[in-house]
């Protein structure tokens, strides 16, 4: 699809967000084995985008390296596990996607190839066995836990929440927030996006109940944290997380502890689609007609709203996106303004280089969003 | 096609985004050759894409790896050139700040230093004349695909 393109990371996201809203819009109502398979494709990009993200970008700063490669040096056998495990996220992509980035087995109605049990089963063992591998990326994790900065902010939290049944949702459900006890219709998220421009920025910012509001991991985690798989539990606990944290640093941390629900909850997903056995389903056929909807899903980075109207003839007469390093901006600034003053006494250098690690905590989708920026300080 | 096989000795990878024009060559030459493919059983030919840090994961347990890109290399458009890694030196610099930066060379060096690098690199470049949105190359390129082809495919039958 088109809107895969968007973004070379996450174009599985785009492309069910798209899917979902496109199906809404024109009546199409997939089964339930379409959706698990869905959900399963969503899982490997998280995964995927996840664990470049923590191991390529964010590592390096916990261990005090410019970049993952002079890393290598340091600390090799972590970057051996990161890359493993990437490659694990890139072939589970590949596997249902059809090919690792910008899918072609999803369609409107449906997916056009699913993979077989022998495949799945496959894809099961490859999961169990990276569960070590998710191990040693958090011993690693806890080795430099004394790096990441103790900064706190408190802000207003924005994520799915899927109450039928309770799940730790990247996929199903409405819009919630830690300042919103409800949830609202995701065909509604412009009342939660409050999409407006400023003069400082070529870029819009969002807020809701406050001046800004964060979305990705760790939003997730504070709205659904009971919700998260077991081994995630574990993760959370010895990484010393608990619902209610407002350190965005901690976003990272966050990834991480979702990779071990990813995977653990994969294997359960597998578990069910092989008892109720693969059935072969035709992609349902597209009618043409007048309609208009959202579809939502959480992207790696937060939650991701489609919008498109199609006339009678089945022609696209309107569409809307709102991704959420655009809904994070407002927050970043805010975090900007609570911090440099904190840091201001330590140096360019280290003033630097806290706002890059701020910045990437948040795990801008550089493509979708802005462009980086050459940063001068004004004195 | 780009699925990676087990046990083939041999990778062949096409890098680039056919949505920008001369960009798009590597890719589109990995999909030509892949026609020929029965004739060369211990290769496999990947469309790798942008590349980015994926490109570790083909390169991964290979003898050889042929990698065809477009470059900017101060010859005249559609110029091929054939080099190793050691005999280039990047221009480009990576910020860390973006996931969609990671460059080749680095990344060759990287896997070189993980000891999962292949024996033997050999890269392709292509100078381009375009590189805009586009799904089409540019007159000068697309006259010299043959040429292209010719050309990698003997580095195969070598």
């Amino acid at each position: 699809t088109i809107v895969s393109r968007i973004c070379g990371i996450c174009s599985i996201t785009h492309s069910l967000a798209a899917t979902k809203a496109v199906e809404k819009a024109l009546g199409l109502e997939v089964s339930e084995q379409v959706d698990k398979v869905r959900i399963l494709m969503h899982y490997a990009e998280q995964l995927q985008t996840h664990i470049l993200h923590i191991g390529y970008l964010a590592v390096p700063d916990f261990f005090g390296v410019p970049s993952v490669i002079p890393l290598v040096a340091r600390a090799g056998d972590v970057v051996k596990t990161i890359i493993r495990l990437h490659r694990l996220g890139n072939e589970w992509s590949e596997l249902i996607g059809g090919r690792t980035t910008h899918p072609i087995t999803l369609r409107p109605g449906g997916l056009t190839k699913i993979p077989t049990e022998q495949q799945f089963r496959q894809l099961q063992q490859q999961l169990k066995n990276s569960i070590a591998d998710l191990k040693t990326v958090l011993n690693a994790a806890l080795s430099v836990a004394g790096n990441i900065p103790d900064f706190e902010r408190e802000t207003e939290y924005v994520s799915l929440r899927q109450d039928a049944p309770p799940t730790y949702t990247f996929y199903h459900g409405d819009i919630t927030s830690t300042d919103y006890d409800g949830v609202v219709a995701v065909d509604d998220w412009k009342t939660v996006a409050n999409e407006y421009v400023t003069d400082q920025s070529t870029a819009k910012w969002a807020k809701w109940h406050r001046d800004c509001y964060a979305v990705g991991a760790l939003a997730r985690f504070n709205n659904n944290a009971d919700l998260l798989s077991p081994l995630a539990k574990d993760f959370a606990e010895s990484l010393g997380l608990k619902k209610g944290c407002h350190n965005p640093f901690m976003n990272t941390i966050v990834q991480l502890v979702e990779c071990a629900h990813l995977v653990e909850t994969a294997v359960e997903l597998i578990d069910g689609l092989l008892v109720d056995g693969l059935k072969q389903e035709k992609v349902i056929k597209v009618k043409p007609k007048a309609g208009r909807a959202s579809g939502c899903v959480e992207a790696p980075r937060g939650v991701l709203f489609h919008e498109y109207e199609f006339d009678s003839k089945g022609n696209c007469v309107a569409a809307d996106i709102c991704i959420p390093t655009n809904q994070n901006h407002a927050n970043i600034q805010k975090d900007f303004e609570s911090l440099v003053p904190q840091i201001i006494s330590q140096g360019e250098d280290a003033v630097r280089q806290k706002l890059e690690m701020l910045v990437r905590a948040y795990d801008p989708c550089v493509s979708c969003s802005t462009h980086m920026l050459d940063v001068k300080f004004v004195k | 096609m780009s699925r990676d096989t087990p046990g083939k000795d041999v990778v062949v990878l096409g890098l680039g985004n056919l949505l920008m024009s001369d960009e798009g060559i590597g890719v589109r030459l990995v999909q030509q050759l892949y026609h020929s493919a029965d004739e060369f059983p211990a290769v496999d030919f990947v469309d790798a894409g942008a590349g980015g840090l994926a490109v570790l994961h083909h390169i991964q347990g290979r003898s050889k790896a042929i990698i065809i890109d477009c470059a900017y290399m101060g010859e005249p458009p559609g110029a091929i050139k054939k080099f190793t890694p050691c005999e280039v030196v990047s221009t480009k610099t990576i910020t860390n700040l973006s996931l969609h930066e990671a460059d080749l060379l680095r990344i060759v060096d990287m896997a070189r230093q993980l000891g999962q690098c292949p024996d033997e690199i050999i890269i392709f470049g292509i100078e381009p004349q375009v590189v805009k949105p586009g799904c089409e190359l540019s007159k000068i390129l697309a006259d010299r695909f043959d040429e292209y082809v010719t050309m990698i495919r003997r580095e195969l039958e070598d």
